[in-house]
């Protein structure tokens, strides 16, 4: 009796402890999952390199297209996250047509402000660099779910590094969150051409009845809690047949 | 022998179930019709008939078994008649909320209902609720009636006894009929399986009730397949074991008796069947390579064991023997021809590297078909006619046996072959309207439905011919 007691415990322990744990990882902000395949906003945009378009998703239709968000005033992470962006996709522009827009979240940015920073790059003159500004950037915000926060004391925002892998057809295809290495920017443009990807989910709600979890770190699966629902049915299957034998015995007997 | 309660049931459940059937093929060929541009359906509707459909005949094939091997099962043990009645009134009550949901709520995620389709509601609100509870009440029902015929079993025959571990040895001194063996390894893997719906849908509807988002995609994925591939294979081997009890009986042949090679094929079966689901998840790359390599491996040897030794005692049976011949053991005869073919045109696309071509193509539905419509469909039209004549005073002869049995080859053989033709074209499946780029898919599904009325015309018949005598 003690040591069933004991045993019990520890299984309740192992599994809270587990539950903890993925608890504490779905609050790190892993959104890179949220609203993939959902089409973008159809933002009217104003700007450099539009040529005739006039919001995202006639780019969009044109050529598939890379989303950046930024805003000129940042002191953060815009200036060397763009300044990544051209270095390391510059491989890719010389061989696919793609589009890569930069819009400012900020609504105190011009047209001229973001004019001004395309040529801080010197990506004024490429074509497939667009910089632009659009009135509807809280309904934008909304369907890429990006959440930049205003600092006041500051005057600046918290915000994620985050580019969004929009298809010809208008859906987000695939979202990168932070400074990524080339391989991972090569990903993100094939997945714009709907070539498929394989990739492993990354940790979220989901993941605490997963069959395995996926080390990225390792490369490696280990078994997770989904597996023993699995194994469940065969577990009580044998217990049930094991119950009918014994309850059967009395009356065989008998 | 069965009791009158016993038979007015099992008369009850043949009548329903043919009654179904009909509406289930109808369904079918209004489907095949829609992608054959002949009539025009929205793809709600056509998603909602596909979900009915579907449920619905692996739901009838699934109890017709159970009830002829419930009634068949009376000649060695003695079952619950009680329960027998709450599995029916649990699946009539099923089956109406089910298509409450399909027809009037037009909830139409498919019969697989893959996670998160039921919450992706594009239907009624409350559909996807009654959709899941009427597999709730289907799954409580049967589940029960397994477990109820399994625990009878063991009231006369030892573990070992029932799973016919003796006949390992030579001369056992406790013989076990290849009924009660086949029958005891079927439950096994029904149960096990109506247990994985039972916690797939705990999981759903957990998810459902407190709008949460924890149930993981692939582990959903494994539950469905775990009991939905099993059960379709599960209600062959019923039809199996029906066979084993009656075929000889109604050839004038002396009764099968348990083998070793009979009880090693069947134990082996018990274990391979419970892990070839894995082949459903090919696809699913995050899993481990052993796994989708132990589906492929397990889908060979799951077919082996028991279509080998049945085809084989079939053959022994049959070769050079004089045989009275019936409507009943030809049902038997050609319905396992159809449950090997079936079976052939599984493994080839349980083999990995045919996968990568076959996977969701036309090519599914053509053998899944094949051993439904053209083998356990067939065991079950064998035992429903020998049920509903076996009470005949007198000789019976059937005058209709030729047509009927011509209809149903003519109908079966054209109707799987447009897709097999489709599935080597590679034609997807579950499209409601194929786009113009496939070109032989519209004419070849105009086909389908030509030769599914021969096969409706054939069912009709039968239900008209077995429903006045049961």
């Amino acid at each position: 009796m003690y040591k069933n007691n004991v045993f019990y415990f520890l299984v309740i322990v192992i599994i809270g402890w587990n539950t903890s744990v993925y608890s504490q990882q779905d609050n790190i902000a892993w959104k890179e999952e949220s609203h993939v395949y959902t089409k973008v906003l159809d933002a009217p945009l104003k700007g450099y390199g539009l040529g005739d378009s006039t919001s995202l998703l006639q780019l969009a239709h044109q050529n598939p297209t890379i989303l950046a968000l930024i805003f000129t005033r940042c002191t953060g992470i815009c200036n060397p996250f763009l300044l990544q962006l051209s270095e390391k996709l510059e491989w890719e522009i010389e061989h696919k047509n793609f589009n890569i827009v930069v819009i400012s979240f900020d609504p105190r940015d011009t047209e001229a402000d973001m004019s001004a920073l395309a040529k801080r790059f010197h990506l004024d003159q490429e074509k497939q660099w667009i910089f632009g500004v659009t009135d509807s950037i809280e309904s934008l915000n909304k369907s890429i779910d990006f959440n930049p926060i205003r600092d006041e004391t500051r005057q600046q925002y918290d915000h994620e590094a985050l580019l969004v892998g929009i298809n010809s057809d208008g859906y987000i295809t695939k979202k990168l969150i932070g400074m990524r290495s080339t391989s991972d920017l090569a990903l993100l443009v094939g997945s714009i051409y709907n070539s498929f990807t394989p990739t492993h989910q990354l940790p979220n709600k989901n993941r605490l009845f997963s069959c395995f979890n996926y080390d990225p770190k390792t490369g490696k699966n280990t078994p997770g809690l989904g597996l023993l629902f699995i194994a469940l049915p065969a577990i009580l299957t044998i217990f049930i047949l094991f119950t009918s034998n014994y309850l059967g015995k009395s009356e065989r007997i008998g | 022998m069965e009791s009158l309660k016993t038979r007015k049931i099992t008369s009850v459940w043949i009548v329903i179930v043919l009654a179904l059937f009909i509406v289930a093929i109808i369904l079918g060929i209004l489907m095949r019709l829609n992608q054959g541009t002949i009539i025009q359906q929205s793809p709600v509707t056509f998603y909602g008939n596909m979900t009915t459909h579907g449920l619905t005949m692996i739901g009838i094939w699934f109890v017709a078994g159970m009830a002829a091997v419930n009634y068949l099962m009376e000649r060695y043990v003695k079952t619950s008649y009680g329960v027998n009645l709450f599995a029916l009134i649990c699946t009539i009550i099923g089956v109406l909320m089910l298509w409450s949901s399909t027809f009037i709520g037009h909830f139409h995620a498919g019969w697989t209902f893959l996670y998160p389709l039921p919450f992706k509601v594009a239907w009624a609100q409350w559909a996807t609720p009654v959709f899941l509870s009427s597999l709730v009440v289907l799954g409580v029902g049967w589940l029960v009636w397994s477990v109820s015929l399994m625990s009878q079993i063991l009231k006369k025959y030892t573990l070992s006894q029932a799973f016919a571990w003796q006949h390992f040895k030579k001369n056992p001194a406790v013989e076990t009929p290849p009924f009660i063996l086949i029958t005891m390894v079927t439950l096994v893997g029904v149960i096990a399986c109506l247990l994985a719906a039972v916690l797939l849908l705990v999981l759903l509807f957990a998810e459902y009730f407190s709008n949460g988002s924890f149930v993981n995609d692939a582990a959903a994925k494994n539950l469905t397949y775990f009991f939905g591939h099993t059960i379709a294979n599960e209600m062959l081997y019923l039809g199996l074991a029906v066979i084993y009890e009656l075929f000889a009986e109604v050839s004038g042949r002396p009764k099968w008796k348990t083998t070793w090679y009979v009880a090693v094929a069947w134990n082996l079966s018990l274990a391979f069947i419970l892990t070839a689901f894995f082949h459903h998840l090919y696809m699913d790359f995050v899993q481990p390579e052993g796994l989708q390599i132990v589906g492929q491996l397990a889908s060979y040897l799951a077919s082996l064991p028991a279509a080998g030794v049945t085809v084989f005692s079939i053959l022994v049976a049959v070769y050079r023997t004089k045989i009275n011949w019936s409507l009943t053991n030809l049902l038997f005869f050609i319905g396992v021809a159809g449950w090997v073919i079936g079976g052939l045109g599984a493994v080839i696309d349980a083999t990995i590297s045919n996968n990568f071509v076959l996977h969701n193509t036309l090519w599914v539905p053509a053998h899944f078909h094949t051993y439904n419509a053209m083998g356990n469909v067939l065991f079950s039209l064998g035992f429903f006619h020998w049920f509903a004549h076996k009470f005949d005073v007198g000789f019976y002869i059937d005058k209709n046996a030729m047509l009927k049995l011509t209809l149903i080859l003519f109908g079966g053989i054209g109707f799987l072959l447009a897709f097999y033709i489709g599935g080597a074209d590679s034609i997807p499946r579950r499209y409601s309207n194929y786009p113009p780029e496939f070109t032989m898919a519209a004419p070849l599904a105009t086909v389908a439905a030509v030769f599914a009325t021969f096969y409706l015309l054939a069912i009709l018949l039968f239900f008209l011919n077995i429903t006045k005598n049961v």
